[in-house]
């Protein structure tokens, strides 16, 4: 009897048609599910040679033991291959309803591999398994494709996963689309699909997730839901979401910061205030599977249409391109839903196009006779339209920053451009366009500059996040804004024993927090449940709810220190592929020109910034905390023999990687002239083998 | 007179994660499984419209599956007052999942026999569980008086936005 998982990892082989059946039970141990496993699975079938749009790139889908559970927020699917933006590792997350399906019909993780002649969509009902042509649906919108696939298989509960036109034509960010709202957006996923002529993967199951202990594992779960519902921030966002922390992030800064609005308020009277937006247009509240959250907001405009919005999206096609027109906003973020595209990946391309137009580095003959102006509605809704049809200058911007940049530096000469590549004012880590939030603040920036898929948004600093937007959060009295402050400098020297952990113009201490968080957000993706219940969102479930669940369930015992362990594991998987892949420590970084510039808008304009020195001193630290090597970033052999690894840290020594010796000449560090040796963190619990 | 009680369904409130789905089927069955549950989330996402309906039984004063069961394997538990199902009896007919107009009762093919909701015994699981206050345990005769008051609520909101546009 398998208990929690569906027991089953299914791999197709797309270019021969056939399936085969492996035990997730062989995995499951070490790597717990989700992206764990997912991770696992890369590592031994992508390399540096894989092209990210060619059949030998393969593309998995994971959801974990707790996914389709009574766990709170068990509907995530983590989804991985290499990744056409980054040439990295590629991976995303997707919640709403598929997830706990493909549990349901028996499966754990879907791996696909090769390349369909013609279009096909994967259909599982329970043990059937098949490819059917989607000829038919080769075209259409996300939305359309799900209801004409529940049509033909005339099954009303069958859940869908798609990518839509973008992805067919190969945008190289182009997503993999899920129940409405729910996107698997970042790093090309859905470009991948495409590749692989895969419209959609259908699930419909009915057989059960089979449970150890019903009694216990219900009271875990009943622990772990009552901890959410009682967290205090769960009031807000379970009434309005995250659009008041969003319009809190435009306000401080800490979003649409850069040098393009420097000093700049362009929505003075409030016309983007996401709240007013919600409480015209709103029509309920929405969330994922098993979710007591519901953080998402289900609109209806009369004239554009219904869709979902969450969190990034409210802040992006507004302040990121200086649009205040909220109609032109709403109907973009709805295109961007139907036609499978990333919306931060475009919005921060438009960014960088309007930026070095105001800078007279390119003009409209560049880019199809549009002129690139700030706020612009025919320069954002052309630029939109090209690029998720791959045609005209959108066939440029389709290939990612880099691309672009090599095709503008031909056309535009040097003293024009500063003497400096177009790319140099592009705001993307390894080619991945950047979130908007701003690398200006010391732990943003490590969370930029170590991110396993190259941004930020697993590894945050929350503490820093609140510290800085809760001065200028909407609805709160001046003592609630002033005792959130206090709160998460507090919360930041309880983790991590450094008396500066929460304030912003120091390194001290960011490491460790952004260690930390790496490592519960880890867990919750392993879990196959949402990173959002964890300390991510101050909801607060800790490793001891996700062991108790999990104990529980499988009928064997399963540790806090095991789940960190594997999160810890996990991590190093996924910092292995990246490294065999040519990451180094040097590409842990943000973009030159961040540094040394204080914040340049909201309440803090003028303060903070960091130096390089200041990153590179966070990142001796961190690079220590995970065991790797201070130089080149690698794992060191060590490292990756103690957490159970041994086959990868093989791997790697007969690269030459990971071998170095701990001990640097001269002592000191690579990057601090003189000071103090980076000192493992008081919480830290000690490392095997140290 | 003993006041029963019933579940109330709030859909206004019904944000369709299936808590309910997930916890009745682990309950009665020890797994985790929508399909096998004796409460059911009718969801529509049309157009990137969501409408989230749940359907559960409501033990009708005259149930027409009691009356037209021809085995006689449902009836009336004097306690809780919910229609419940005797599996030893039930012959697996369908007649009662034909025959509700909610499409409340589904014959599990792994059991062979009609399964519906029986209140969990009168302490109902998916209710205490319902994350967004969707799902109500009330004695009957309540039942319209918070209905009314809800009603009057929304008018009186209504009445209250157009006097403010005045």
């Amino acid at each position: 009897m398998t208990y929690l998982y569906a027991g089953a990892i299914l791999w197709i082989d797309l270019t021969t048609g056939t399936t085969s059946i492996r035990s997730t039970l062989d995995y499951a141990e070490k790597f717990i599910g989700g992206r764990g496993i997912n991770a696992r699975i890369m590592y031994d079938t992508i390399g540096p040679d894989t092209d990210p749009l060619g059949p030998d790139n393969v593309i998995v889908f994971g959801t974990g033991p707790l996914s389709g559970t009574a766990y709170p927020g068990c509907s995530r699917a983590d989804v991985m291959s290499k990744s056409p933006v980054t040439g990295l590792l590629g991976d995303a997350n997707i919640g709403g309803d598929w997830a706990a399906e493909l549990k349901y019909a028996g499966y754990d993780h879907v791996v696909l591999t090769g390349r369909s002649e013609h279009p096909v969509y994967l259909r599982i009902r329970n043990d059937l398994v098949e490819l059917r042509d989607a000829g038919e649906l080769w075209g259409q919108t996300t939305y359309e494709t799900r209801r004409l696939i529940q049509e033909e298989l005339d099954d009303p509960e069958a859940k869908v996963l798609s990518i839509g036109p973008a992805g067919e034509n190969l945008v190289s960010f182009a997503t993999i689309h899920g129940s409405v709202g729910n996107a698997a957006a970042r790093t090309g996923m859905g470009a991948v699909l495409g590749s692989k002529n895969v419209k959609a993967l259908v699930v419909r199951g009915t057989k059960g997730i089979a449970v150890a202990d019903p009694e216990a594992f219900l009271e875990a779960c009943k622990a772990a839901h009552d901890q959410v519902k009682g967290a205090d921030y769960y009031e807000e966002v379970h009434t309005i979401g995250v659009t008041n922390a969003e319009y809190a992030y435009v306000l401080s800064g800490i979003e649409a910061g850069g040098d393009g609005h420097e000093g700049l308020d362009f929505d003075p009277e409030g016309k983007t205030d996401y709240n007013a937006f919600w409480n015209k247009h709103g029509y309920k509240r929405t969330g994922c599977m098993g979710c007591p959250v519901h953080c998402m907001e289900n609109y209806n405009v009369p004239g554009v249409g219904a869709t979902v919005i969450s969190c990034e999206l409210y802040t992006q096609l507004t302040w990121e391109v200086q649009n205040a027109d909220m109609l032109l906003w709403y109907a973009l973020i709805r295109q961007c839903q139907e036609m499978g595209i990333d919306n931060t990946s475009m919005a921060l391309t438009i960014q960088w196009l309007m930026e070095l137009h105001a800078l007279g580095i390119i003009d409209a003959n560049l880019t199809d006779g549009i002129a690139m102006e700030w706020g612009s509605k025919e320069a954002i809704t052309a630029i939109m339209d090209r690029t998720i049809a791959n045609e005209g200058f959108g066939a440029v911007l389709a290939r990612g920053m880099k691309a672009t940049a090599e095709y503008f530096d031909a056309r535009v000469p040097e003293e024009r451009r500063g003497g400096r590549s177009t790319y140099w004012y592009a705001m993307q880590v390894n080619n991945n366009p950047m979130y908007g939030i701003n690398p200006r603040l010391t732990s943003m920036s490590l969370s930029y500059a170590i991110g396993r898929r190259s941004d930020c948004i697993q590894d945050l600093d929350m503490h820093q996040f609140d510290s800085v937007t809760a001065p200028v959060y909407p609805g709160w009295s001046e003592e609630d804004r002033a005792h959130a402050v206090e709160h998460e400098r507090e919360l930041a020297y309880e983790l991590t024993g450094k008396e500066r952990a929460g304030d912003p113009d120091t390194t001290e201490g960011k490491a460790d927090i952004v260690h930390d968080m790496g490592i519960q957000t880890g867990i919750a993706d392993m879990a196959g449940s949402c990173k959002w219940h964890t300390k991510w969102l101050f909801l607060y479930l800790m490793p001891e709810h996700y062991a108790d669940a999990l104990s529980a369930g499988l009928g064997r015992t399963v540790t806090p220190e095991d789940v960190e362990q594997a999160s810890l594991r996990v991590r190093n998987v996924e910092r292995a592929i990246e490294v065999k892949m040519g990451r180094r420590r040097e590409n842990d970084t943000i973009p030159e020109k961040e540094f040394s510039k204080p914040v340049s808008r909201g309440h803090m304009k003028g303060k903070h910034g960091l130096s390089r020195e200041d990153l590179e001193r966070m990142k001796d630290e961190y690079y220590t905390l995970r065991g790797w090597d201070l130089r080149t970033g690698v794992p060191r052999h060590q490292t990756l023999v103690d957490c159970g690894l041994k086959d990868i840290a093989d791997d790697l020594a007969e690269l030459g990687l990971g071998l170095e010796p701990f001990e640097l000449d001269g002592g000191g560090t690579v990057w601090s002239a003189g000071e103090e040796e980076p000192v493992p963190s008081a919480h830290q619990r000690p490392r095997p083998g140290t | 007179m003993h006041v029963y009680s019933v579940i109330t369904v709030d859909v206004e409130k019904c944000t369709g994660c299936r808590t309910c789905e997930i916890v009745c089927s682990l309950k009665n069955y020890g797994e985790c499984n929508p399909s096998r549950a004796r409460i059911s989330i009718v969801r529509d996402e049309r157009d990137g419209l969501i409408s989230t309906i749940p359907v559960v039984c409501q033990q009708c004063a005259e149930p027409l599956c009691l009356d037209l069961c021809p085995a006689q394997a449902i009836s009336r538990d004097p306690q809780t007052n919910a229609v419940v199902v005797d599996e030893e009896k039930c012959i697996g007919c369908r007649t009662c999942v034909q025959v509700c107009p909610y499409g409340a009762p589904f014959v599990d093919p792994r059991t062979g026999t009609s399964q519906k909701c029986d209140l969990c015994g009168g302490d109902p699981t998916c209710v205490k569980w319902c994350p967004n206050d969707a799902l109500h345990f009330v004695p009957a005769d309540e039942e319209g008086l918070r209905r009314r008051r809800t009603g009057a609520t929304k008018y009186l909101e209504l009445l209250q936005t157009q006097g403010e546009q005045r």
